[in-house]
């Protein structure tokens, strides 16, 4: 089914009820509905069109339309199509069914959007606040065009976090909320009973840094790479392409081959260094801290690799909309092949040394199962997804920069434990290298950067997506005027495989739980992009196994 | 089991010694790096280019009065672009290879200050040629941007001097 096909049947099906569609080359699809017909919509699409729930997103559009737009984006991945839903809700009512209980993947998002714009779900089975902390204001929305970007409002005073309990009989055990494993913001408190973990709760966004905010309320088109590419420590580049691909896209700006080539290369760059330091910390979580030594010096001669390409070990600064800043001089494409190809033989006797190591296996297989279902229902990304035998992976399902010249492997493995995923990187890691070389190889000559004359056009829109080393990395963009998006929309992979964790927890040994958790390489810091610094006023709030069950275990649902 | 372990061994043994002495000893970025700018302020015309495209925000321009334009930076949020540097007209910026951004002294360190004189200028933005049209300067005139130190005036202030 193509992109037009698909736009038909979801017409002919809901008549009157979509009020208008259109499509972006051939793999965008955006639908406007009336929001009475929204939860039908979305389980349409998710039951009967086998789409994959990516993201919600809110735009206030009260200084244009006098209403606020709310948009579910999924995916078909067979079909190589991205999904906008749009629907209208007025500015004096802003609420709107929550398709929660038909999807539960959007659970978060669907809460995240009433934080932070004010559009009530109406029907969500856990309204309770996510992003904000306890004593934000309860009527000041930071996404509103209204709400300045720095707006500060005061600590409030004897305010309560929502807590569950753990379940009769059951200890709690915290983790957090600085976890220690990974050195960041986040807290679980696992519920035991003896060693057995039975369920767990988790609370994180304490660390909100405004990103959406300030792309669409202070920073301008060219501006905004950068910050996005601080949304992740370790793998920002992805953001920083997928933002610049998401306008370019928006307003037909044409990236040169070369630009495409280096943008791919320094993407598999980030993915080798990425997984290298995910090994190691996966090392260190469970005592085994060679691993760590070994391959964070194997990395190191990448990150100067990388500091040689770009100027910065991270943080590239590599992009602006419409191509690359720095080109790579074929006089570096030998170092490149060197350093490389040096990682890859190092790794190779690395991961072929595992298999054999009992202390290793013991802590790695079967532990930390997540069923093909769960990941599914969830919507995990990346090496989660693919180690719970879910074959997505956005460079073969939805090609962006050069990937659709590029020979591309998807590594997927079905034993869904921390083992899978473990392989799934490991093999993902020799793949990067081998794409690095083709790219070498067939590279193009050519100019690196398109020339933009004229401002970028408003009320545009373009969802693009890059297949982050955690996974799919997802933006949408709708153009706005005074050289900025009007909304910019950012869905981090680990947005998607956090809400994961609890069920993979259960059943495992209070022993394997930092594996299980280190094992789906979570970044908190790109979850927790969205807005408004955190007062950190130390209050917990909590999400439970439980309500995950509760929400996610209903009859009916796939 | 003892062969995956010999094997690791060797792994490890091989390559012998790695760590640097950074920060006791300098450790030197290689030639391509990026550090923070230097700002040549007897070049600089005040055009405020760098002002516009800067992701961090952090170069202020204050016209004082007619005649004297103030641009102050405060490096200590510099990520090391180097947008300003390629859009300067007059070559006035250096990236530099420093990258060190820490002092023990205060965040007055890291702040830069420069006065151009501008009696004759308008203001008109047109000595400023954007390598693109999304880096157009969107504030053109007179300028008066609010300046928010590390000291008393900083939005921070709660979390850095109490
Ligand atoms: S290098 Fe970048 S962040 Fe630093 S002053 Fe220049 S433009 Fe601003
Ligand atoms: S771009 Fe150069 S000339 Fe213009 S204000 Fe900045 S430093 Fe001065």
């Amino acid at each position: 089914m193509n992109v037009q096909q698909l736009g038909e049947t979801i017409k002919d099906r809901f008549g009157p009820d979509v009020i208008d569609f259109e499509t972006l080359g051939p793999d965008q699809l955006y639908v406007t509905i009336t929001p009475e017909s929204l939860v039908a919509v979305a389980e349409h699409l998710y039951q009967n069109e086998g789409c994959r729930y990516v993201i919600n997103s809110g735009t206030d559009r009260r200084q244009q339309r006098d209403a606020f737009l709310i948009t579910h984006f999924f995916t078909q991945d067979e079909e190589k199509i991205y999904i906008a839903v749009h629907t209208e809700v007025g500015a004096d009512d802003p609420q709107v069914d929550s398709i929660t209980p038909v999807v539960p993947a959007a659970n978060w998002s669907e809460r995240e959007t009433r934080d932070m714009v004010g559009v009530v779900p109406v029907g969500h089975p856990d309204p309770r606040r996510l992003v904000l902390s306890d004593d934000w204001p309860e009527d000041l929305y930071p996404l509103r065009y209204d709400v300045a970007h720095d707006v500060h409002p005061p600590p409030a005073e004897g305010v309560a976090p929502e807590r569950l309990e753990p379940p009769e009989g059951a200890s709690v055990v915290p983790i957090g909320p600085f976890f220690p494993v990974l050195e960041e913001p986040a807290y679980f408190r696992v519920f035991v009973e003896g060693e057995q973990v039975v369920g767990a709760d988790y609370r994180g966004f304490y660390n909100h840094r405004g990103i959406e905010k300030l792309g669409c309320s202070v920073l301008t088109y060219n501006q905004v790479p950068f910050i996005a590419e601080r949304i992740c420590g370790i793998c920002g580049y992805v953001h920083s392409c997928s933002y610049c691909q998401t306008v370019e896209r928006a307003a037909g700006i044409e990236v040169p081959d070369r630009a495409e080539y280096i943008r791919t290369i320094v993407l598999e760059l980030e993915r080798v260094q990425s997984h290298t330091l995910w090994l190691g910390i996966a090392g260190h979580i469970i005592g085994f801290d060679t691993v760590l030594m070994q391959t964070w010096r194997m990395r190191e001669p990448l990150m100067w690799l990388c500091e040689r390409i770009t100027g910065n070990r991270k943080a590239y600064g590599m992009n602006l909309l419409g191509g690359v800043r720095r080109d790579i001089k074929p006089e570096v494409y030998g170092d490149i092949r060197g350093v490389i190809d040096k990682i890859g033989d190092e790794w190779a006797e690395l991961a072929a040394a595992i298999p054999g190591d009992s202390t290793l296996m013991a802590r790695l297989q079967g532990t930390g199962i997540l069923t093909t279902e769960t990941a599914r229902k969830l919507g995990a990304a990346g090496p989660t997804a693919r180690g719970s035998g879910l074959a997505i992976d956005v460079r073969l399902d939805h090609p962006y920069a050069a990937y659709d010249r590029l020979e591309v492997t998807k590594c997927v493995h079905d034993s869904c434990d921390n083992l899978a995923r473990v392989l799934v990187r490991l093999e993902e890691t020799l793949d990067a290298i081998k794409i690095i070389h083709q790219a070498l190889d067939d590279m193009p000559d050519g100019p690196i950067m398109a020339e933009i004359d004229e401002e970028l056009p408003a009320g545009r829109q373009a969802m693009s997506a890059v297949e982050a080393p955690r996974g799919e990395v997802f933006h949408w963009v709708l153009t706005g005027t005074e050289n900025r998006p009007e909304r910019w929309r950012v869905r981090a992979p680990t947005y998607a495989n956090l809400q994961c964790v609890p069920p993979m927890l259960e059943d495992n040994a209070l022993a394997d739980v930092p594996i299980c958790i280190g094992s789906y390489d979570p970044c908190f810091s790109c979850t927790e992009r969205m807005e408004v610094v955190d007062v950190n006023s130390g209050q917990v709030r909590v999400y439970t196994e439980e309500e995950f069950r509760n929400e996610y275990d209903q009859p009916g649902d796939k | 089991m003892i062969a995956s372990k010999l094997k690791e061994a060797i792994l490890s043994l091989r390559p012998g010694r790695v760590t640097l002495k950074y920060p006791f000893a300098p450790h030197d970025p290689e030639g391509d790096f990026r550090g923070y700018p230097e700002i040549d302020t007897d070049k600089c015309i005040g055009c405020g280019g760098c002002a516009a495209v800067c992701p961090a925000r952090l170069i202020m321009i204050q016209d004082i009065d007619q005649n004297t334009r103030r641009i102050v930076r405060l490096l200590e949020r510099c990520i090391f672009c180097g947008r300003c540097a390629d859009v300067c007209p007059e070559d006035a910026i250096t990236m530099t290879k420093r990258f060190e951004l820490s002092t023990d002294s205060g965040r007055e360190d890291m702040e830069s200050e420069c006065q151009v004189f501008m009696a004759t200028c308008q203001r008109c933005g047109r000595c400023y040629e954007p390598p693109s049209a999304l880096d157009k300067i969107m504030k053109p005139g007179l300028r008066n941007d609010e300046v928010k130190r590390g000291g008393q005036d900083s939005p921070y202030k709660h979390i850095s001097s109490e």
